[in-house]
């Protein structure tokens, strides 16, 4: 019986993931009009297996490494690495048709490629050499780590560090205490920003005698601010959280039952 | 024009400037101010303090390289308290933008310090893989599927690190695909750390915490921050060590433990959480200065214009 149960899951599973969509193929090609009825079985059971997996205890739809479940699990990984290609080849059709044409800016554009190409290709040559991607036996860098730690990591956290003066300048120019809503806001923003950091403690580095007043008023600040976070700001965290949730699990039933088809791409005359 | 209107109009280059000055001053020269310790790194200090010699950990580096001054001090932190209570760690990184790079460069730095743990025995590192939440699913099933080698391209089954606790493996016997019962799923792991960027820390909580049981202590950014601390009230979350601050928080925490590390972290060059909250004080001062005398000069503004 449990060969029976192991069996039931994989054929189906090869029913929904390998027939249904060659028929789907055949019709579309057959029939435009039902084009879209075979994607809408296919997102039907992978979306209903694993629900059904948490609340059926059936082998043949949970047991570890077997059931359709863990199974589609498998699939999961596969049709996430699917995605980078895609995006790869979606990075290179449009810079590349942007070169060519020599619209603006297709400078960086250049540079763009020439950093995916290179990367890519020193990525390529770790896997195929055995080398790896990381660090070699006698401890230095593989051309691809010292890409990452020399090229890579500077650029990002270059981009990263702008955020400090726009924010600066931003804060600056918005942060206004305009209503009432602002002022909230304002004050409970300025009490986290104090009481995250040591502030007094800094403004009284240059005065010794003020150093223990001020490493109180810091602490102080501190116990403020976690009050804040652990109080109102937890409360309104946990209402979008559940929001947010909810939300997901309302549009997740609506794909799954067909009602949401937008993932679909068709047209208004499909 | 008056004082307050000029202020107003001020060119935003003086206010990239005070932040240049705020910034590099203490990075050049270190005040050392004093950290103080929040109840989130503490509670994740203890859970970690909890864990016995030969233990398993999960270290799963999803962050990038823009948040890696904030990120980093916290998974080397981490790394460093492992090793010194002889608990395993098993790294993993679910970070597309140089989430691997990081991995690499910080188990690199740390097993460094410590030359006595052995890799694949105290630790191993099994690098990127794609898609995090179908990752973590197959990571409750079986480790090896979702991971079937390590970072090397060495197949992790013969690992000693996934054998249970105190146990020798025979010789020629197999690890997790053989008859010995090894560490198969992440739910036989007493921790996951993961030090995060964006959602996947979140999908640590809400798919290994709430599916597996595995208990969870997050690193974020100081901006993801706010978000865990419902999780933390929901008991969710083990601890936090949030943003640059946490990992300052728990830098002072191991020091105060270990007084090897006390040492160390006086004396090392490398960049530490300690070291980058005198920037982050000086540029939390430039910013709440600027914000104050915005306000005085709008609402001096206000109150003239009401006048006339």
């Amino acid at each position: 019986m449990t060969g029976l149960h192991f069996d039931t899951g994989r054929v189906l599973l090869l029913v929904c993931f390998g027939i249904v969509p060659l028929v789907g193929i055949a019709l579309g090609l057959l029939a435009p009009s039902l084009r879209r009825q075979m994607p809408l079985i296919v997102a039907f059971v992978a979306g209903i297996v694993p629900i059904l997996s948490l609340y059926i205890p059936k082998r043949f739809l949970s047991a570890a490494g077997e059931g359709m479940s863990p199974r589609l699990d498998q699939y999961l990984i596969i049709v996430a690495g699917f995605a980078l290609p895609l995006g790869i080849v979606n990075v290179i059709q449009i810079n590349a048709r942007k070169v060519g044409r020599t619209e603006k800016g297709w400078v960086f554009s250049l540079v763009l490629l020439i950093g995916l190409l290179v990367m890519g290709a020193f990525g390529i040559y770790g896997a195929v050499s055995g080398a790896g991607i990381g660090f070699l036996p006698d401890g230095s860098s593989t051309p691809f780590q010292w890409m990452t730690d020399w090229l890579f990591r500077p650029l990002q956290a270059t981009i990263f560090s702008l955020l400090a003066f726009f924010m600066a300048s931003a804060a600056f120019r918005a942060f206004r205490a305009r209503n009432v809503e602002a002022t909230i806001l304002l004050v409970a923003a300025v009490l986290v920003m104090a009481g995250r950091v040591p502030l007094f403690d800094l403004l009284a580095y240059p005065f010794p005698p003020l150093q223990p007043a001020a490493a109180s008023l810091s602490q102080m600040m501190g116990r403020v601010t976690e009050w804040i976070m652990d109080g109102p700001n937890s409360a309104a965290q946990a209402g979008i959280i559940i929001g947010a949730a909810l939300g997901a699990a309302a549009m997740a039933i609506r794909v799954i039952l067909g009602i949401e088809r937008s993932y679909l791409g068709l047209g208004k005359g499909d | 024009m008056s004082l307050f209107d000029r202020l107003l109009g001020i060119d935003r280059r003086w206010i990239f400037l005070f932040v240049v000055l705020a910034v590099t001053i203490p990075i050049l020269a270190p005040l050392g101010l004093p950290v103080t310790t929040t109840g989130s790194t503490r509670a994740a200090f203890d859970y970690i303090e909890s864990l016995a010699p030969g233990d398993i950990v999960w270290l799963s580096f999803d962050y990038g390289p823009s948040s890696a001054p904030e990120n980093d001090p916290m998974a080397e932190g981490f790394l460093r308290h492992c090793f010194l209570k002889n608990v395993r760690v098993v790294v993993c990184a679910l970070y597309p933008l140089g989430g691997l790079g990081l991995a690499n460069a910080s188990v690199a730095r740390v097993a460094a310090e410590f030359p006595e743990k052995k890799y694949g025995t105290d630790y191993v590192n099994l690098g990127y893989k794609d898609g995090a939440e179908a990752v973590m699913r197959r990571l409750g099933e079986n480790i090896e599927d979702a991971f079937p080698t390590d970072v090397n391209g060495q197949p992790i089954s013969n690992m000693p690190i996934f054998q249970p606790k105190h146990q020798t493996i025979p010789s020629g016997d197999a690890g997790m695909g053989g008859n010995v019962a090894g560490i198969r799923t992440i739910g036989q792991f007493k921790l996951v750390f993961t030090v995060a960027t964006g959602l996947i820390g979140e999908y640590w909580i809400t798919l290994v915490n709430a599916q597996f049981g595995t208990p969870v202590i997050i690193g974020p950014t100081a901006v993801s921050a706010p978000k865990y601390y419902a999780f933390i009230g929901s008991g969710q979350l083990k601890g936090m060590l949030g943003g640059m601050k946490g990992a300052a928080e728990y830098e002072q925490l191991i020091a105060r433990k270990y007084p090897q590390m006390a040492k160390f972290y006086r004396s090392t060059r490398l960049f530490t959480g300690t070291k980058g909250m005198d920037a982050q004080t000086g540029i939390h001062a430039v910013i709440i200065l600027f914000i104050f005398l915005g306000n005085v000069a709008f609402l001096l503004g206000r109150r003239r214009q009401g006048r006339t």
